[in-house]
């Protein structure tokens, strides 16, 4: 510890101590599900991470508006423009300084994104741009140009994901993250705690709440009780069944979407009419209010209804047992051997009440005729089946899984979920690759248009998938402090947006 | 057991030490309440386990929202609610009665074999010690040391998460108990009196282990494995929350307990019917264990004697 | 004696490289950490690129070859998700385990020996049916049941103490209340059972038939002859308890190595999980040879 940070520590404490001085600003203590195993900005997307150190610790160039309809905003990056199809410039925010004082300029952003890229760790904001060639060239000491091939309309929402580290940061994970943002990282006790403080040189607005103290705890009863005990403010998630007290507890979409997936490749799960009564025989309405939370959403698309070109016209599949019954009549008629087993697999405790959901489909699905076998696995086995390369004597599967997108456009979901080469991609459709990299390229009311298109197809006419529900996710919020979860809650919790009571 | 009760006994005037053995028991048993209601108990576990699944499968996974987490005591829904439902509506007493067959399959397998397996490797271990023993000990230590879930993870990924690999696993990881104790409790008997004049006397090497030392050690390893019972069902639970192990639509006691675990401070009574089903029939293990060391030991038999007639 | 510990030694030093072995070999046998450690989406060249990097793509000899030689200057190699040396990560976590181990394990041990003998002293009367009863539901009752109930009522309802983390004496107090209950039922009855054994043997008859009607003598005898199997039980409690209190830990958030050792097994950390079994092993090993000579101090005749 300096002598001036010992001094400044006894004027906080000694302030603390007057009740008229305290009334400044204090720190807030969250207590989140899952333990951070690195503090690292180039993983901020990975939720756990992503929660304490986006917007907090790191920044980025720009930033996606979920509270309003924004849209894609500025952050570290003033504004930007498109000079030609392939090239964006960004003008940078100036007079910006990093938590170990060194100023922020354009090459911090080229190293920033050379980082996330290089081979020799691997940052997982990197998948964001896989496919892509992205050059970024410094232009002068506050401007960047992105060349990218093939031309990519939406890099700034692309760019929101892309935190913002010194040129120095070394090509390894790092355990003391230095970063523009209005905090600081101030302690680390792995397995204990996090605490981050408020920056005093910090460029923007001085955000309320002085510093945050996160803690772990895996069990959500436990998470429910620290905030009720007044022990800890908010509990950023919490289940539904602990979500008891309307006055503490705050719902909101927590952008993921459950959905079984269907291996379009083996019968009788090809035949369309056996796709369709798999839709039709599940009561999606039964299960809202009981086993989901109130406020659960049928999902008619992968994505969430805030996603851009989110189409409104297609409607979800009715609960239909007789239609269902007879398209099983007559796909069996025609040959199809609509009697096969059907392995249904699922995720133990993926999301409060997942058994109890599997179970529930189960029933429903044989009450229509399928003959289905439920099995519950572990995460590891769950990837086997969910991803490619899938093995190669299977039977007809159907996966259950949750897809989490906050980000504001399908482009992050649509190639992975449904591409002929994506990797969790159940279909192999000509016009469903088409439509997906015709939309990737759009930019505008075009690619709102595109998107919806793939949507409606996918949804009306392939039937590729049994989609369920966006859920609903539960934060509870002490008395002290103000917080209103969004959509993004789930991947970041900007301290700048508590409020003290 | 047909043939005793089916056979008539001629009547006869001093009965009482002449009566079948299996009466004999039963006035025993009788003498200690504690005991008869434990043996009661543990026979309708039994007949759960192996008639429930016919009797009541079709109750047990009949589905009904309305009936979701249903209150425990209330009769309104039919006799099948009185312990509530589930989380899907399914009748819990039901749920336990079925259950009862791959519960008690599991927990019995698994601290059968671990006793077994880990009783005879310590009275070898105990007995012949040298290198052997040594080996043996060594290889407990290793048991010891490796994680269970671990081992959980390897057998039940490589092969299929079967009721027979389940036990698989427990029974390894519950050897090195048994093995401790008999090695321990040999090391001490083999030096009694009793033991030594056997072996002066040119008792053959099994008849000292099995009909000298071994009743000696029995009454503790049957403390330990009716308390093991518990633990099993308890362990077989934590392996089915972490993902690994019966999954639902299987059902058994740990499953449910473990299920219910999210419920628990919205609707207790998901665990808790499962839980106390675990504890009463470990309860009862106990006390009938406890009962069979006096039974069984000729010395003390005529505290329950005295009692059977006092109550008969 | 030192001969004893000389030998336990060399042989518990050849079983730990069983061990190693048997782990290394096995658990690589459980599936892919690439598919595990990055996200679902991630491209064959991200994660060929990952194995690359932690040298997951050379065959499974070679790569046991570079462990063993690592091993052999003390490098245990780094953790896949924490990217730091796996033992550094192991050794943390297994500080707070091996107090709340020997903590608990103490208390424990007072309390069973003395309620345990008190039972078998006054076998069939009402005290001993109530202990053995509530040591029997203790041993026997889910811990996490304990647990949140216990938060639930004397954190949320009573704010007696916090209702979980690290920090001051008071967060100790339910972790170890919950951690106590079920070795307690476990020895509780096991003290019992083998007082009970003992007090029916020979020489404790011969000493009351002699006249001796000292309590304490007659007690302290049967206790020493009935320890053989109740340090053997505490030894297997102990055991469990230092590979890790998982219930206690996840629940009151208590940093141990069990929830560390969960976490890298379903996560394929090899690194951490090979740490964390050779750490815990060599506290087991010590244990169990500190019992044998627990044994040999009790019983002279005994010779191990």
């Amino acid at each position: 510890m300096t002598p001036r940070s010992l001094i400044t520590g006894l004027l906080l404490a000694s302030a603390a101590a007057v009740p008229g001085l305290a009334q400044e600003g204090r720190d807030v203590t969250i207590v989140l599900g899952e333990e951070v195993d690195l503090v690292e900005p180039c993983m901020a997307t990975r939720s756990n991470i992503g929660r304490i150190v986006l917007q907090n610790i790191s920044e980025t160039l720009t930033e996606l508006d979920v509270r309003g309809d924004g849209g894609v905003m500025p952050r570290l990056a003033e504004s930007w423009e498109q000079v030609d199809d392939n090239t964006w410039r960004f003008n940078l925010r100036q007079g910006v300084a990093f938590s170990d004082g060194s100023a922020f300029d354009a090459e911090d952003v080229k190293h920033s994104f050379e980082r996330a890229q290089s081979p020799e760790i691997t940052c997982e904001i990197s998948r964001y741009y896989e496919g892509i060639e992205i050059t970024p060239t410094v232009v002068d000491a506050h401007t960047i140009d992105f060349r990218t091939e093939p031309a990519q309309p939406i890099l700034p929402l692309m760019l929101s994901l892309l935190t913002i580290v010194p040129s120095e940061t070394p090509m390894e994970f790092t355990r003391e993250p230095i970063g523009t943002g209005p905090y600081a990282l101030a302690e680390w006790n792995p397995g204990q705690n996090i605490r981050l403080e408020r920056r005093d040189d910090y460029w923007g607005e001085q955000p309320e709440v002085t510093g945050a103290n996160y803690l772990f705890r895996t069990d959500e009863a436990v998470r429910a009780a620290m905030v009720q005990a007044g022990e800890a403010d908010i509990a950023p998630s919490i289940s539904a069944i602990e979500a008891t007290d309307p006055a503490m507890d705050k719902p909101y979409p927590n952008s993921e979407t459950t959905y079984l997936r269907i291996d379009h490749s083996v019968a009788p799960l090809d035949d369309i009419r056996v796709r369709q009564a798999l839709n039709l025989a599940v009561d999606r309405e039964a299960f809202i209010g009981t086993i989901l939370a109130e406020g659960t959403e049928i999902a008619t698309a992968i994505v969430p209804p805030t996603t851009i070109g989110w189409n409104s016209e297609i409607t979800p599949p009715p609960y239909d047992l007789e239609r269902a019954r007879a398209l099983l009549e007559e796909a069996k008629a025609d040959g199809v051997p609509v009697d096969s087993e059907i392995l249904l697999v699922g995720r133990t405790g993926n999301f409060p009440g997942a058994t109890e959901l599997y179970e529930a489909l189960q029933a429903m699905l044989s009450e229509a005729g399928f003959n289905i076998r439920l099995q519950m696995v572990e995460v590891a086995e769950h990837e086997q089946y969910y991803s490619k390369p899938y093995v190669d004597d299977r039977g007809p599967i159907l996966v259950g899984a949750q897809h989490d997108n906050s980000r504001g456009d399908p482009v992050f979901s649509m190639f992975f979920k449904y591409d002929s080469e994506g990797r969790q991609s159940g279909i192999a459709d000509a016009r469903a690759d088409e439509l997906i990299a015709a939309a990737t390229a759009a930019t505008g009311d075009e690619r709102e248009q595109l998107w919806s298109e793939l949507f409606a197809y996918l949804h009306d006419e392939v039937v590729a998938d049994v989609l369920l529900f966006h859920m609903v996710g539960f934060a509870r919020v002490g008395p002290e402090v103000e917080f209103e979860p969004t959509i993004a809650t789930n991947s970041q919790l900007q301290l700048a947006e508590i409020g003290l009571k | 057991m047909s043939d005793t009760t089916t056979v008539p006994v001629p009547p006869k005037p001093a009965a009482m030490r002449e009566r079948p053995a299996l009466l004999r028991l039963a006035s025993m048993l009788w003498a200690d309440k504690f005991a008869f209601a434990a043996a009661l108990l543990l026979l309708a576990m039994i007949g759960c386990a192996l008639v429930g699944p016919w009797l009541m499968g079709d109750a047990a996974g009949g589905q009904n929202l309305r009936a979701r987490n249903a209150p425990p005591f209330d009769l309104s829904r039919g006799w099948l609610y009185v312990l509530g439902g589930d989380a899907l509506g399914r009748p819990l007493l039901a749920r336990i009665v079925v259950a009862a067959q791959n519960t008690l399959l599991i927990a019995a397998g698994a601290v059968a074999c671990s006793m077994i397996i880990g009783t005879t490797l310590g009275l070898v271990a105990g007995y012949r010690g040298g290198w052997t023993g040594e080996v043996i000990m060594r290889l407990a230590d290793v048991i010891m040391s490796f994680p269970s879930l671990l081992l959980a993870v390897i057998v039940l990924y490589m092969l299929a998460p079967s009721v027979a690999n389940l036990v698989l696993v427990l029974a390894i990881t519950r050897i090195p108990i048994y093995l401790r104790t008999t090695r321990a409790e040999v090391l001490e008997v083999r030096e009694r009196m009793f033991v030594q004049a056997a072996i002066v006397m040119g008792a053959s090497t099994p008849r000292i282990v099995f009909r000298h030392i071994l009743p000696v050690i029995l009454p503790t390893l049957l403390t330990i494995a009716t308390l093991d019972f518990a633990f099993v069902m308890l362990a077989e639970s934590a392996l089915s929350f972490l993902g690994i192990g019966i999954q639902a639509p299987e059902i058994t006691w740990g499953l449910m307990v473990s299920q219910g675990r999210q419920y628990l401070t919205s609707a207790w009574w998901l665990a808790f019917w499962p839980g106390l089903a675990i504890i009463l029939t470990t309860m009862s293990l106990n006390l009938l264990s406890g009962w069979m060391r006096v039974a069984l030991d000729p010395t003390q038999r005529w505290r329950l004697e005295i009692g059977g007639k006092r109550n008969g | 004696m030192q001969r004893m510990i000389g030998k336990r030694a060399v042989s518990s030093l050849i079983s730990l490289v069983g061990l190693v072995v048997l782990v290394f070999f096995l658990s690589r046998l459980t599936g892919d950490p690439a598919a595990l450690y990055l996200p679902i989406d991630a491209s064959e060249e991200m994660r060929q690129n990952f194995r690359e990097i932690h040298g997951l793509n050379d065959p499974l000899l070679v790569q046991f070859g570079r462990y063993i030689g690592d091993l052999a200057v003390l490098d245990f190699g780094e953790s896949i998700r924490k990217a730091r040396p796996a033992i550094e990560v192991v050794l943390e976590g297994f500080a707070w385990t091996l107090q709340l181990a020997l903590i608990t394990m103490t208390l424990v041990t007072l309390a069973a020996v003395v309620l345990g003998s008190l039972a078998a002293f006054r076998v069939g009367s009402l005290f001993d049916r109530l202990a053995s009863m509530l040591s029997l539901i203790g041993a026997s009752a889910p811990d996490f049941w304990i647990a949140i109930v216990a938060i639930v009522v004397f954190s949320v309802g009573l704010g007696w103490v916090p209702t979980s983390g690290t920090g001051t004496v008071w967060h100790w107090i339910l972790p170890i209340a919950v951690l106590f209950i079920r070795p307690f039922g476990l020895i509780v009855q096991v003290v019992r059972g083998a007082m009970l054994t003992a007090l029916g043997s020979a020489y404790v008859k011969t000493a009351r038939a002699k006249g001796v009607r000292n309590r304490p003598i007659i007690f302290v005898h049967t206790l020493r002859n009935a320890m053989l199997p109740v340090i053997t039980v505490i030894g297997d409690q102990a055991a469990a308890l230092l590979n890790g209190a998982v219930v206690v830990e996840t629940i009151f958030g208590f940093p141990g190595v069990g929830k560390l050792m969960i976490d890298s097994i379903l996560q394929r950390d090899f690194n951490v999980i090979l740490a964390a079994i050779m750490v815990t092993a060599l506290a087991i090993f010590v244990m169990n040879l500190l019992i044998d000579i627990a044994y040999a101090l009790l019983d002279p005749r005994i010779r191990t």
